[in-house]
Formats: structure tokens, C-alpha cells, sequence
């Protein structure tokens, strides 16, 4: 609306005046309305506040100190007297230099330049000057390469230049300035990116959105400067209106669009690009993964998410989680070893395993929760559960081992690298994980031998600072997984009950206090020269 | 023979002293400029004309005391007329070093203000042996 952009015009163009006297010019008074501790000059503090402070933080507040005269606000603070107080004078500052400055015909000479505010008449202008590519509001005025390609040269991808199909670039929707899509985002070579944005949808145009076509994502092959790359389809996982997801195997085919009643299926929720490159920076194939989903006719907007990841050919990506030491953040490596334990010759897979906790769903059912897991990630204490309801038809043993696989997961890991980086061919690297079992036991069942259901699962992870003082790398020693389980009351028939199943990862810091090291103190040689004795030896 | 000699005997000490100062003058302003351009912001559309005054008073200064040498020695007003008439030209240069220039330091201050003095001194001997010459 006009009057908004007027307002917010005005409101640009006043930035406000600079302050240059001395007497009011605080730079440690940072609290509005508060008194900052030990700032002589805060006006906010009353002498009471002033008679608490022990040093001026800022004793002297001048301007530039090559000036021959100038006004200073010195501050100091009277200790001598009971109370203390703070004391304020304004002095001239006489800078006794013979190249003192006596005066200046140059402005801005001793203060900085106020920054020119962009409206909406020089903003062509100060884009000219100050945007590049990244700003540049004309996709078609993207230039890959400015000077026309040397036939000697052999061209090739070089690290953050867009990648190149047969209309303009691949693209990779993403939010800019607000969280709506804009196709105009290129993906970088070599850049792995991931964004997250919204798309405004409806279902009686869902066919006519190109957006939400597989063929939009796949239908421009990859220019690789000798041949085309066709973008192949790797694997189609749908996903249900209530959010679960079901990957079809053997999709690839192309799935457009339908609207069927009141639903448009196949609307395409994710993109993941998978990009194979060569080491002379050329790309060799291109793949996609698709998640799709469908909207019903209440849906105004759909959240889309697209992720470019390269791949150099031949290698296996194994994704680090430090180097050496563990990032807080990243995600805890675990794995399995293929031949049993105490082996030396142990290889470590990491497949899928990683270690996970259960994840809290809404719907709080243990029983309902389908395989929902959250990774562990380094340092990051996470407690997640869910309510068991428990009926008098429930047998205990399934019950137990459904719980179990509801706490541990599919495939709980065995090993837990102990750094970021451990490579599986190290086995001394990997730190097994110890499982501890604590049974709560109602004294009057003792005699009776009743089944177990586990009702808290506890990962306790030990780790330690590791290397040098200045840089310490995390180092997890110990990995310890705690299963308390409980006996099962037999209820009478009819009647329910709502056990709490809790599970939990904690991480503790358990590094010894450090001990700086030095070098070796200088040793001291002397020795005499072998003819110092001369005449007598 | 003195009482015939027209010449100005403190004119010429004075064009001599002067030539030997504004030697130094000119190299030390010229130190202070690039100094003031290393140690404070300086840009180009600044530094461009006080260096241009200041090699413009140096062009001027050679044929001032050329003049007003041959003037004097010779006794010609003509010589030492124009003379004066650059000399006038040096002295508004000189108060633009003073006083205009971006960033005028105490020690510009005090080489321009004896720079001066010695103008001020030159113009009045000078109008004084022009007298002298006419009469």
C-alpha cells in the first residue's frame, strides 16, 4: 500500500543524527534505562549506583586525538571519599604534538561517512556500484563466464558456479527475504545446500503448478559442456496426508499430478538432488529423489524442501561428524561389527545404523508410534517418551518385546565411534556400547518369576576433552545403555491402565582437570674442550 | 660608490634567504602531505589540489626570484613590478596552505606563517626600491 511505503520511505531517509559531544557520549552505557556496572559516564545511574562502582571503565571520552584542542569528558571516581562518588569535568585537551591537526576543511575528516540510505530513486544506482550476481535482479544477465570460452581450454565446473541445463540453471527453490518460494535460486557446483520453503497451493490448479510437477524438477538435462546429463528419477517416497511416509520400490517412473475428489496426489513435497561428479570437475550423472504428497481442498499452502548434495565418483561419502574431536550438533556415529567380538579383524559398517532415540510423537501412543526416531546428536540432552495403555488382554512377552523395539529401534548399534572421524577399519577407535539392566521388582512378586516390560531406556555417553589445552577435541570413552524394566500387574479384566515409557540421552563431560605441559627445560652443556689440560694431559 | 647604488642591499639578502627557505618549505609540506595521506583519510579529490597549489607556488617561486633579482641588481622597475605582481599571486597560494587546505597541521601553521613574513617583508622592500628606481 502507498501509504506504507511512504511511511517506511520517511523512516529511511531520517537514520539518526550522529552524537559528537563529549559531555553526552557514552560507549558503556549498553542497558536502556539501567545502570551499567562501572560505566562513569551511564546517565542512567544514580550517585548511589556510582558510590558501588570500583574503576571507571571508560576514564576519558574525546574525539580524535590528533587534534591540537578539543573538549574531554574525564571520569574518575573519588574513593577517598565516604560515600564514593563519581566526578565528572569537562577539560580542554591540548595535544602538544607540532603535527597536531589546527584544523580541517574536510568534513568527514574525523568521523565516519553516514552511509547512503537506498530509496527507491538511487536504488539502481547504488545496485549498479554495490551488487554483483548474487543480487542481480535479472536472472538472464547471470554470467557464467564472461570471456568466450578458450577452444584450447577444457572447461569445467569450478566451485560455486551455477549449474548450468539446457533452459538457464538448475534450480533450487528457495526463500528469499520472506519463507515463499523463488524458483530464481540457483544450485552452486559443489555447493550442498538445503532449503526449506512454502508454496501456495490450491487444488483445482494443482495440475497447472509447475512447481508441484515431478517434470519441472527432472525435464532439463545438465549441461556438462561435452554432454548432456539427463536428471534420473532414483527413488519416489509418498507420503500421507497424516505424514507417514511409504517409499515405493521400484518407482522411477514419472507420476504427474491428478486430481482425484477432493485430493490432488503427487504433489511434489521434496526434491533431493544427488549430483556425481569426476575430480577434473566435470558432472557425470545426476539423480533425484522425490517425496510426494498430496493436498486436500483445504490446504492453502504447502511446505516444500530441496537439498543438492555432490557426490566425487568412486567414493563413498561418509558423513564426519567432527574432525577429530565430535561438533556438538552433529549426529553420534554407531555401528555394527560384522564379526563377533573379540575379533581384531573387525570391520565396521555404518548402514543405516545410526544411534537414535525414540521420538515423541502427538499422538503420545507407544504402540501407535511407528518407527518414529531422532538421531542422537553430540552433546545435545534429549528426553522423549511415550504412554503405554495397558489393557487386561495384553499378553506380557509381546508386549515386552514390542516396547523394546519401540525403545532401541530397529537396529541398535553395538559400537560408538570415539571420534568424529573414526574410520571403521579402526577398530581401537570404537567404543562398545555397555547395557546395563536395572529391574524394578515388587518384593511380594520376588518368588514369582513375572515377565519384564521395559518402561525406561537411558543412553549415558561419557566423554572427555582430548588433545591440547587451547583446542580441545571431544572424545566420547564410554557409552552406556541403561534398560529399566518393571513387572507387569495382572489387571482385572475390563479395567485400563497409563504407564509413562520414558527414554533418554545425557551426556557428561567427565575431562580430568588439564594439565599444561611444558617443554623440556634447556639442558645446560658444558664441557671443558678435550685440551684444555694441554701440558699436563 | 654606495651613494649612486640604487639597489637594495637588504632586498637581495632577503631574495637569497628566502630562495634557500623556500627550499625547505617545499619539501617539508610536501613530507607533511604524504604523511597526512598515510595517517588520516585522504581521498583523491582532495589531495589533488593542495599538491597542485602547492607545485604551482613552486613554478611561481622561480621566476619571483629570478625577477626581482635582476630587478634590483639592475634597476629596473619592470623586473621588479612583475616581481611583486608574483609575489602577490605566491601569498594568496601560501594562505590557502593556511588556511584551506584539508587538514592544516600547527607545523603548516608555523613554516606558512614565516613564509608569509618574509613575503610581507619582500613587498615592502620591493615597493620601496621601485620608489627608489622611478625617482
Amino acid at each position: 500500500p502507498a501509504d506504507a511505503r511512504g511511511a517506511a520511505q520517511a523512516r529511511a531517509t531520517c537514520s539518526p543524527a550522529p552524537v559528537t559531544d563529549v559531555a553526552r557520549l557514552c560507549v558503556c552505557d549498553l542497558l536502556v534505562a539501567q545502570c551499567d556496572v562501572n560505566c562513569c559516564c551511564d546517565p542512567d545511574c544514580s550517585p548511589g549506583e556510582f558510590s558501588l562502582f570500583t574503576a571507571c571503565s571508560v576514564p576519558v571520552v574525546i574525539g580524535d586525538s590528533h587534534l591540537c584542542r578539543q573538549k574531554a569528558a574525564v571520569y574518575s571516581l573519588d574513593v577517598e571519599a565516604n560515600p564514593p562518588e563519581r566526578i565528572f569535568q569537562l577539560i580542554d585537551q591540548v595535544n602538544p604534538s607540532i603535527f597536531c591537526i589546527r584544523a580541517t576543511n574536510y568534513k568527514q575528516a574525523l568521523y565516519l561517512k553516514t552511509p547512503e540510505m537506498p530509496t527507491p530513486e538511487n536504488f539502481d544506482g547504488l545496485l549498479d556500484e554495490f551488487g554483483s550476481a548474487a543480487f542481480s535482479a535479472e536472472p538472464e544477465s547471470w554470467n557464467v563466464d564472461t570471456d568466450p570460452p578458450d577452444a584450447n581450454e577444457t572447461q569445467r565446473y569450478e566451485y560455486g558456479l551455477p549449474i548450468q541445463t539446457e533452459d538457464a540453471f538448475l534450480r533450487l527453490p528457495s526463500p528469499v527475504v520472506s519463507s515463499w518460494c523463488s524458483d530464481a535460486n540457483p544450485a552452486g557446483f559443489l555447493v550442498n545446500q538445503a532449503t526449506k520453503c512454502i508454496r501456495s497451493v490450491s487444488v483445482e490448479k494443482c495440475e497447472s503448478i509447475q512447481a508441484l510437477n515431478m517434470l519441472f524438477y527432472i525435464n532439463s538435462s545438465i549441461l556438462a559442456f561435452v554432454f548432456q546429463v539427463k536428471i534420473s528419477v532414483q527413488s519416489i517416497v509418498f507420503q500421507s496426508l497424516d505424514g507417514m511416509r511409504t517409499s515405493l520400490r521400484g518407482a522411477d517412473g514419472l507420476r504427474l499430478p491428478l486430481i482425484l475428489e477432493e485430493l490432488c496426489l503427487n504433489v511434489v513435497l521434496g526434491v533431493s538432488y544427488q549430483i556425481t561428479y569426476t575430480d577434473t570437475g566435470e558432472i557425470i550423472e545426476a539423480a533425484a529423489a522425490f517425496v510426494l504428497g498430496a493436498i486436500t481442498k483445504e490446504t492453502l499452502s504447502v511446505q516444500q524442501s530441496f537439498q543438492i548434495s555432490f557426490t566425487q565418483v568412486d567414493t563413498k561419502p561418509v558423513p564426519l561428524s567432527g574432525s577429530p574431536g565430535y561438533v556438538v550438533g552433529l549426529p553420534v556415529r554407531a555401528g555394527f561389527s560384522t564379526q563377533g567380538y573379540p575379533f581384531p579383524a573387525q570391520s565396521l559398517t555404518n548402514n543405516h545404523s545410526q544411534l537414535s532415540i525414540l521420538q515423541s510423537t502427538p499422538s503420545q501412543d507407544c504402540l501407535a508410534a511407528q518407527g518414529a526416531r531422532a538421531p542422537v546428536l553430540f552433546g545435545q540432552n534429549m528426553i522423549s517418551g511415550c504412554k503405554l495403555r495397558i489393557t487386561a488382554a495384553m499378553k506380557c512377552q509381546p508386549l515386552a518385546q514390542t516396547l523394546l523395539d519401540v525403545l532401541k529401534g530397529q537396529s541398535f548399534p553395538e559400537y560408538v565411534a570415539s571420534f568424529g572421524n573414526s574410520q571403521a577399519q579402526d577398530v581401537l577407535d570404537w567404543v562398545p556400547i555397555t547395557h546395563l539392566h536395572i529391574s524394578e521388582q515388587r518384593i511380594s512378586n520376588t518368588l514369582q518369576s513375572s515377565c519384564q516390560i521395559p518402561v525406561s531406556f537411558g543412553i549415558e555417553v561419557k566423554w572427555t576433552k582430548y588433545g591440547s589445552l587451547v583446542n580441545p577435541q571431544a572424545r566420547i570413552v564410554n557409552v552406556t545403555a541403561t534398560l529399566t524394566t518393571t513387572t507387569l500387574k495382572q489387571l482385572p479384566s475390563g479395567r485400563e491402565r497409563t504407564i509413562p515409557i520414558t527414554s533418554s540421552v545425557v551426556f557428561t563431560d567427565i575431562s580430568s582437570p588439564a594439565e599444561p605441559g611444558y617443554k623440556a627445560w634447556p639442558t645446560i652443556n658444558i664441557k671443558l674442550p678435550f685440551d684444555f689440560f694441554y701440558p699436563f694431559v | 660608490n654606495s651613494s649612486s647604488q640604487l639597489s637594495s642591499l637588504p632586498l637581495q639578502i632577503l631574495f637569497y634567504v628566502n630562495g634557500i627557505y623556500y627550499i625547505l618549505y617545499f619539501l617539508a609540506t610536501l613530507a607533511m602531505i604524504v604523511y597526512k595521506s598515510q595517517v588520516f583519510s585522504y581521498p583523491d579529490d582532495f589531495l589533488a589540489p593542495d599538491l597542485a597549489v602547492l607545485f604551482v607556488m613552486a613554478m611561481l617561486e622561480v621566476p619571483r626570484l629570478y625577477l626581482g633579482c635582476k630587478g634590483n641588481l639592475r634597476e629596473e622597475e619592470a623586473a621588479l613590478g612583475l616581481s611583486l605582481g608574483l609575489t602577490v599571486g605566491s601569498v594568496v597560494l601560501s594562505v590557502y596552505l593556511l588556511a584551506w587546505q584539508t587538514y592544516v597541521l600547527w607545523a603548516d601553521v608555523v613554516l606558512t606563517a614565516v613564509l608569509l613574513c618574509a613575503y610581507g617583508l619582500e613587498s615592502g622592500l620591493k615597493v620601496m626600491a621601485i620608489a627608489a628606481f622611478v625617482s
